[in-house]
């Protein structure tokens, strides 16, 4: 198996580069169930309540 | 950190520009430099301080008198240079105490994934008002009231629209690696953290996960991308680092990982003690002999702090915790921990802390200047240590002298609850079954004559249809 060890030197790009197309991925998916959304609410279907400040982490 | 005799900057905080840790007196205090000073203004302005600390998100705290503060300043001995303008104090907080600091490879697996939850919760709260988490690492976590709770006030930056999460790496290494290689390979890994300091480098998690794990999409992409990613653009530099990515697309990076991490489970199975109670040798009536006498004797001592070591699922913690003692209950056995964890967390338990700890290899002191972690022992002493049902593992199983024995429990807390297990008991003969019997001195009298050398023997019961003694004792 090849195997490059990351250079003593990283600035890190990798990292930055996936978590851009990633995230563009998945806010893409957000954009899409808002739209979603919209069309149900249009419809007359009510949305799920968005998630509120009192969330908790259990 | 809370036992910390001397005063000046403690060593786990070197690396920040917005501030460090110091203790005065046995406070600890963190100064706030002038250079953090528009960052912590947004903190409270914005509200995000107070709902962290309402969620039990934040370690809460309170501001103190600047003059600490300046002293603290010309402790460091550190050349005053370009960086001493935006190292001058801007204000000093005192930070409620943690009872006790631990460390992710001290964790069981749910400990560590509450962590994780935690530190995503806390990133979507900040975001809410504009600001970001620049650090994601679990050793800012640390559980407070039975919660995983951030202690660093220090860790938020006012949020850019268009950078992406400065901390993501970070996060990939110190959480979900870990987590993903626990419940998918084998929950002792998590074991990698107290070798690498850092979170576990993405290259290895890939190579370690199951193949199966590529149809994960976050662990596809998370890890296994990740780590491909640093491969192909190792070295290289990216230009622009300020824009590209809307704050839509960072909330879905939140959201997914949180979802990735809340689908990685794991169901303790298969290890040394996880149902020790019902193999145990103990009649009903010994186990409430016992239990009693624990009662009696927290209550005759009333300890802050106590070691239950090799507590197991912390029936034991429990009792002596009825008092009001901050417990920390430590298990060699990642399910036991978990078992302990999970019931803290369904009681909504404030004074217990579970913890993983080999007691024949104890966590050592870590990072740089071996520094940074505490080891097991600078963390004590404790009041009282409880060594119930644990002698005969050290004495007969890893072979240490007694004398040794109780120099180690003297230098562990100041009050010693033993219970000493004779070779005639069902699991001592267990243990010598397979090996030859070298251990002369492992009698009472032996046992008696090594630790009176150390301790005062304050109480010794002959606990009811067993042939075990439970010992009070206090430290010379």
């Amino acid at each position: 198996m090849h195997f490059a060890p990351l250079p003593y030197l990283d600035p890190g790009s990798g990292s930055f580069l996936i978590q851009l197309l990633i995230a563009a991925l998945l806010g893409l998916g957000i954009a899409v169930r808002a739209s979603w959304g919209k069309i149900k609410r249009w419809f007359g279907i009510k949305p799920k309540a968005d998630e509120d400040d009192d969330e908790s982490t259990e | 950190m809370t036992n910390q005799q001397n005063s000046g900057q403690l060593p786990a905080s070197f690396r920040d520009p917005s501030g460090f840790l110091f203790s005065r007196g046995g406070v600890l205090y963190r100064q706030v430099n002038r250079a953090y000073e528009h960052e912590y203004a947004r903190l409270f302005e914005s509200g995000l301080y107070e709902k962290l600390v309402k969620a039990g998100l934040l370690i809460p705290h309170v501001e103190v008198d600047q003059a600490s503060a300046e002293n603290a300043r010309a402790e460091r001995s550190e050349p005053t240079g370009e960086r001493s303008r935006s190292d001058a104090a801007y204000k000093v907080i005192q930070p409620e105490r943690v009872p006790f600091i631990s460390y992710p490879y001290e964790w069981s697996f749910s400990q560590l994934k509450d962590a994780a939850l935690a530190t995503l919760s806390i990133q979507r709260r900040a975001l809410k008002v504009g600001m970001s988490l620049k650090d994601a690492s679990a050793y800012n976590v640390q559980f407070v009231r039975g919660k995983a709770t951030l202690i660093d006030t220090l860790s938020f930056e006012i949020y850019k629209e268009g950078k992406p999460w400065v901390a993501y790496r970070q996060f990939c290494q110190h959480f979900l690696a870990p987590l993903a290689l626990m419940a998918l390979r084998d929950v002792r890994l998590n074991q990698l953290l107290r070798v690498y300091i850092n979170g576990v480098r993405l290259d290895m998690a890939s190579e370690l996960l199951p193949w199966k794990s590529r149809f994960n999409f976050g662990l596809l992409t998370h890890i296994h991308l990740h780590a491909s990613a640093q491969r192909r653009y190792a070295g290289e530099e990216v230009k622009s680092r300020t824009s590209g990515m809307s704050k839509q697309a960072m909330i879905g990076l939140i959201d997914n990982l949180e979802a990735t991490i809340k689908k990685l489970t794991w169901t303790p199975h298969g290890t040394e003690w996880g149902n020790y109670y019902d193999i145990t040798n103990y009649s009903d009536a010994a186990f409430e002999h016992k239990k009693g006498l624990m009662r009696e004797w927290a209550n005759r001592v009333k300890p802050a702090l106590i070691w239950d070591l090799g507590a197991n699922t912390g029936v034991f913690s429990r009792i002596v915790g009825t008092i009001g003692s901050y417990v920390v209950s430590f298990d060699i056995d990642p399910a036991a921990v978990e078992q302990n964890y999970l019931q803290v967390k369904s009681e909504k338990t404030e004074n217990i802390l579970p913890l993983l700890l080999d007691l024949t290899n104890p966590s050592p002191s870590i990072g740089w200047a071996n520094r940074e972690r505490e080891s097991f022992g600078s963390r004590g002493p404790a009041d009282m240590v409880l060594a119930l049902a644990v002698i005969h593992h050290l004495a007969i199983s890893n072979n240490v002298p007694l004398p040794q024995l109780a120099e180690f429990f003297a230098n562990t807390g100041k009050w010693l609850v033993i219970e000493f297990v004779p070779k005639s008991d069902s699991q001592v003969k267990k243990l010598l079954a397979s090996r030859e019997d070298i251990f002369p001195n492992y009698t009472r009298e032996g046992f008696e004559s090594a630790f009176i050398e150390k301790f005062i023997v304050h109480d010794a019961v002959n606990i009811h249809e067993s042939e075990r003694v439970l010992y009070l004792m206090e430290g010379k």
